[in-house]
């Protein structure tokens, strides 16, 4: 998937969690999920399960830490679907 | 170290089926915290409740040692919920007060590296709130919790900093308060462009807004 792929996939994940639609519509890769999409903290724990069943990847727990803004939320999404690409060969 | 940390868990605002599932709430807990629920006489408390209270101790650690350590990032399960105490069962009636004498509380230790800290829960069938400070007396701080009228995120904002300023209104001399933001995200008391040297949390979901304040001295002696 590319970037872009994963970035329009990310915000149906995200959407459920956030009341900013618009701000949802022109996120980048520095839009912080609580500070400016004002998601709640106890909405990303769901935010990463979902992200995990959208994916069909495992998202570690050092992993899970770094998902505080869109940017950091691709790349780690991006890691791990290549990991998963190459046990599977 | 001064600081404060908070957390408010509105029950009716989580998902309760997803919460019962492994894969979520071993990404709270750890491997112990889970066991540990079965094995130390906690099973009075249903498993959901259970996970969104040790969540809303490790938040409230987490914002406790954030304001010193601004790159902490939260994870969890790297927050350590030991030595967990029940109350007996007696109804929840204070919704404001300084330490928690008066209240059916929650006991805990809340570990993160080296650091220690103690806390102190609330619990009713709405909502779960929870204070952690460094030492195990709590009698100097002051918290609050209450009702809004709706969830919209701006509204939780604006309710919750109303909420506190009426408090600090009722406690302090200044004239001319304000809650700002440091650098970090921190909330901080400004009276003008000068900082206050008191330590704020706050803390907000669906229709529930809290408080936490720890003065670094008496506010008897802040009064002039």
């Amino acid at each position: 998937m590319t970037k872009q792929e994963i970035l329009n996939e990310l915000k149906k994940v995200i959407a459920p969690y956030t009341t900013n639609k618009e701000l949802l519509e022109s996120i980048n890769d520095q839009t912080d999920l609580i500070k400016d999409l004002k998601i709640n903290s106890a909405n990303l724990v769901d935010i990463i399960i979902d992200a995990e069943a959208k994916y069909d990847i495992e998202i570690d727990y050092d992993s899970a830490d770094k998902m505080v803004n869109v940017g950091t939320c691709i790349d780690v999404i991006s890691e791990k679907i290549k990991e998963k690409n190459e046990q599977h060969g | 170290m001064n600081s404060t940390g908070n957390d408010i868990v509105s029950l009716n605002a989580v998902d309760i089926s997803r919460t019962l599932q492994p894969r979520f709430y071993s990404k709270i807990l750890c491997a112990t915290e889970i066991s540990h629920h079965h094995q130390a006489g906690l099973t009075q408390i249903p498993f959901e409740r259970y996970v969104w209270l040790l969540w809303s101790i490790k938040e409230s650690a987490y914002k406790y040692l954030q304001r010193h350590n601004p790159n902490l990032l939260f994870s969890p399960t790297k927050f350590f919920v030991t030595r967990l105490e029940i109350p007996s069962e007696n109804p929840l009636r204070l919704m404001e007060g300084v330490g928690f004498e008066e209240c059916p509380v929650y006991k805990s230790i809340v570990t993160f590296g080296p650091e220690s800290l103690y806390s102190r829960s609330l619990i009713n069938q709405e909502f779960i709130f929870s204070v952690v400070n460094q030492t195990n007396d709590f009698e100097n701080i002051h918290w609050g919790i209450k009702s809004i009228d709706n969830a919209d995120p701006d509204h939780q904002s604006t309710e919750v900093r109303s909420f506190l300023m009426d408090k600090l209104d009722e406690l302090l001399p200044y004239d001319d308060l304000s809650i700002s933001k440091n650098t970090y995200g921190c909330p901080i008391l400004l009276n003008g462009t000068n900082q206050i040297n008191i330590s704020v949390s706050l803390a907000h979901h669906g229709c529930w807004v809290a408080y936490s304040l720890q003065p670094q001295e008496t506010l008897a002696t802040i009064s002039f």
